[in-house]
């Protein structure tokens, strides 16, 4: 019944030893969420950014590492729910292992989640690669009353399987042992796809050509309708192949009567659950702990929105209270006002005889005392104190509830919950928010996305300033520019799911369990943000000062205020002095707000023009930093698109919030 | 030529059959609103011959320009009328087909017996179709004296708290569900419908929004 398309190189590759010296490729594959990350971290004593939010693992990380004696190159890849790609994270892991050619996988489970693992390990075992199961998590199934009968389970499917549990590094010596001494074998695992499916199986394996992986498993993508093969194929098929490919496709649909990819799963899943059934146990564990009771209620429609607010508030506290006032305060006046500042001055006074390097050091727009002053005291309190908050809720497994509780919000404009993500991370950094619009999984979503951020999200450093501001005024004043701000966030979001083109995608997320995070894990990757930060973020804002610094010196400066001011005083009623701070507000965002409470703490603005120069400034053009990393990722078109609609948008709401204060006579 | 002669008969008759049906069931709906007048009648089937045709063949009677029902056209009206609603429900509710007046029209004609008990007993023996318009009472559904729950429905109709075996999948994210396990056969639990749908399938929890949870057919367990 199956026709021979069992590629014997694949198969034997697992028995042989490794070609080209004596490194074996190992590629981690597992499930989002399951500790794959950390379980590389072990192996390889390198820690990457390990995350739990699926699609933040966008680098592909990979290490070479000694494991006794035998040198190894790990590789690990994105979580994958399934090896039939349905969104970019698989297909770059399918990816891998196509083109990649590994020795042999180390697929991490969740050991209560069984069944999912096990679709992934027929998957891997239909290609004909070597697997070494490791079903990590064991410490949470025993929470639950779930119990594995290993060895039943390594009878079963025909390779090894030990328990771990990852962050107590207990089952790694099993794991290592599994690697290196006995050699891992192809699992056995052959779900029933009955005689039509087989049989088209069989007529589409004949037209491929050998590949990295078993032509039978890329006749079942194939079938199945993966469209993410469509460049492998054409560049290993000539046209009246792919030809014949798609009308074999197509009849196997009809004659199966059902989508071929859905019996797939179905039949995988069935193989699964047999096997589940046969070696997992459940008896009635611990059930109502105080994690789940919270995971439970954080999702509630009532209870989940209180506990919102104060997940929010003590995000305030700390982000923006300890962060933003007391170590910003400390690290701007005493360290760099008292010390650091004064000693780099006369050091270049010192070396520097021209004024126009000096100024260029320690000048007004001064690399050092500018530029460093604004990256190391400013910034990087702020947005350390929000990547440690961030962490911490990324790993208790708070954020996908969050994205819940926020999805009816960011429908409204045009958005999922998901895309909550990126919009907290925008109050943190907009230049890093930018960058995790990839999680959003289509590319009108990340549009929208992306332009919200650069309009409406003010980042911490601006926050802070803003905030002190609007505190010294009135409670009214911050409900109005909150009002305004969260306003022309939800008309421009509304406006813009209108006007640009493709599906919204739709809202799906898993929810993991609440856990309590550790410690290790949210210095890991707090430092590993901190230095991605310090890497990316701050030569931006060396090059921007750099560039005020040449403005200022050719007098540029003074005449694109000049130009400005005409619609500054006009439109917005503020006075001539304020363009200054709206445009150094472009190369620094704090900047430019402090330059507006400057003048405010010198009487020279009214409580109206405090308020509208500070929802202007908030909507403003993002710094150069985050226009910078729009190009990136969105494409210099989109980039300059975005920024041509959000300055007038930012100019005109200043302009009609400054007209409805008049009119109304609110008072500040 | 005597098949062709045949096909032809067949034809006609088939036409005179489709005919009927669609006149009885004019006549029950205007029944519904008060008295039937043989004016109206004809001028909704455009064939005033043809619906006093229907007094020779022993369904309706007509006396001064008013027309009732004879007790084989009442029972033959009260059918096909049934299953007319019946099919309403079927496309508009569970296929989501938009054109399902003229799809029921076309379906009504070729359901059986057995085939519209079993639609009435899928839908839950539905008391009205989409139009409001009250659904005559078949057998099936005089088995039933309370209200009992639909077979199947849609995940996004069953209470908060419950678990059910999935039927089938509608939804265009089904590749996406069933990599969570979400496949025909599997038990879910209704963890949630506000804000968004959270199901529960062994040890995975998904949230998902009502789109995709209306494609999630399942059966109370």
């Amino acid at each position: 019944m199956h026709c021979h398309t069992q590629d014997k190189d694949t198969q034997a590759q697992g028995k042989t030893k490794a070609r080209g010296g004596d490194l074996s490729k190992i590629a981690l594959v597992g499930n989002p969420n399951v500790g794959k990350s950390v379980i590389f971290g072990l192996l390889t004593g390198r820690y990457v950014t390990v995350s739990n939010y699926p699609g933040t693992t966008v680098e592909v990380s990979q290490s070479n590492v000694a494991i006794e004696g035998r040198r190894f190159l790990i590789v690990d890849t994105p979580g994958v729910n399934s090896l039939l790609p349905m969104s970019e994270d698989e297909k770059v892991t399918r990816d891998i292992l196509l083109d990649e050619r590994p020795q042999a996988v180390l697929q991490v489970g969740d050991a209560k989640n069984l069944k999912r693992t096990l679709a992934i390990t027929s998957q891997l075992s239909e290609m004909g690669l070597p697997v070494v199961l490791a079903l990590n998590m064991m410490d949470e199934a025993m929470d639950r009353g779930i119990s594995v009968d290993m060895d039943a389970l390594k009878n079963i499917i025909g390779a090894d399987v030990t328990g771990t549990v990852a962050p107590e590094r207990k089952g790694l010596k099993e794991l290592r042992a599994a690697l290196v001494r006995r050699e891992p074998r192809v699992p056995d695992l052959k779900p029933e796809y009955g005689p039509v499916v087989e049989d088209y199986i069989c007529r589409v394996a004949r037209l491929l050509p050998e590949a990295n992986i078993s032509r039978r498993s890329l006749s079942i993508m194939i079938l199945s309708g993966d469209e993410s093969l469509g460049a492998w194929l054409r560049a290993n098929l000539d046209k009246p192949q792919l030809e014949t490919m798609e009308r074999l496709r197509a009849e196997c649909r009809e004659a199966l009567g059902k989508p071929v990819g859905m019996h797939v799963n179905e039949a995988r899943m069935k193989l699964a659950t047999e096997i589940t059934e046969t070696v997992m146990k459940k008896s009635e564990g611990a059930r109502g702990t105080v994690a789940e009771l919270f995971g439970r209620a954080s999702m509630h429609p009532f209870w989940g929105l209180i506990i919102l607010l104060g997940v929010l508030f003590i995000l305030y506290e700390f982000v923006g209270v300890l962060g933003a006032d007391v170590m910003v305060g400390f690290a701007e006046e005493t360290l760099f006002g008292k010390y650091l500042n004064p000693m780099f001055t006369k050091v270049v006074d010192l070396i520097m005889p021209i004024q126009f390097f000096r100024d260029m050091f320690v000048g007004e727009y001064g690399l050092i005392t500018m530029a460093l002053t604004y990256a190391i005291a400013i910034i990087l309190p702020i947005t350390t104190t929000f990547f440690i908050a961030f962490s911490i809720l990324e790993d208790s497994g708070y954020l996908p509830r969050l994205a819940i509780m926020s999805n009816k919000f960011f429908n409204l404009m045009g958005l999922s919950g998901k895309a909550v993500l990126p919009m907290v991370l925008g109050l943190g950094c907009g230049t890093m928010a930018v960058m995790t619009t990839r999680i959003l999984e289509s590319r009108r979503d990340r549009i929208i996305a992306t332009f919200l951020l650069a309009l409406a999200v003010p980042c911490a450093a601006q926050l802070g300033v803003i905030m002190g501001m609007l505190g010294a005024l009135s409670f009214n004043s911050l409900a109005i520019w909150i009002g305004s701000v969260i306003v022309v966030l939800l008309v421009a979001g509304f406006l813009a799911a209108r006007i640009v083109p493709g599906d919204q995608s739709e809202f799906f997320l898993e929810i993991p369990p609440i856990r309590m995070p550790k410690m290790e894990n949210i210095i890991m990757k707090t430092w590993g943000r901190a230095i991605w930060y310090l890497k990316e973020a701050v030569p931006l804002f060396m090059l921007g000062t750099f560039a005020l610094f040449i403005l200022d010196k050719i007098h540029l400066l003074g005449f694109i205020e000049h130009l400005a001011s005409p619609i500054v005083v006009g439109v917005l009623d503020l006075p001539e002095k304020t363009t200054a701070a709206f445009l150094i507000g472009f190369f620094r965002r704090d900047y430019g707000a402090a330059g507006l409470f400057a003048l405010a703490e010198k009487g020279l603005l009214t409580p109206v023009q405090t308020v509208v120069s500070l929802v202007t400034i908030t909507l403003f053009v993002p710094c150069l930093a985050h226009f910078f990393m729009m190009i990136k990722e969105r494409g210099m078109k989109l980039a300059l698109l975005m920024m041509a609609i959000i300055l007038p948008i930012a100019v005109l709401a200043g302009g009609g919030l400054n007209f409805i204060l008049h009119i109304l006579k609110i008072p500040l | 030529m005597a098949e062709k002669e045949k096909t032809s008969k067949k034809v006609l008759e088939e036409e005179r059959r489709f005919f009927v049906d669609e006149a009885l069931q004019t006549i029950w709906e205007l029944r519904e609103h008060g008295e039937v007048t043989l004016a109206e009648v004809a001028e909704d089937m455009h064939d005033e011959a043809g619906v006093m045709a229907m007094e020779g063949e022993g369904f309706i009677h007509v006396k001064d320009g008013k027309i009732s029902f004879t007790e084989r056209g009442e029972k033959r009206a009260r059918d096909i009328t049934r299953r007319h609603r019946l099919a309403e429900r079927l496309f508009r509710d569970v296929l989501d087909v938009r054109d399902f007046e003229s799809n029921a029209c076309r379906l009504e004609h070729a359901i059986s017996a057995e085939v519209e008990e079993a639609i009435c007993t899928f839908l839950g023996h539905p008391p009205t179709c989409p139009h409001g318009k009250p659904i005559p009472r078949g057998n099936c559904c005089k088995l039933y004296t309370r209200k009992v729950r639909p077979l199947v429905s849609s995940i996004r109709d069953i209470e908060v708290g419950a678990r059910a075996k999935v039927m089938f999948i509608t939804a265009p994210a089904m590749d996406r569900l069933s990599s969570m396990g979400l496949v025909p056969g599997a038990v879910v639990k209704l963890h949630q419908k506000r804000p968004s749908f959270v199901l529960g399938i062994d040890e995975t929890t998904i949230a998902i929004d009502e789109d995709i949870a209306s494609g999630i057919y399942v059966k109370q367990v």
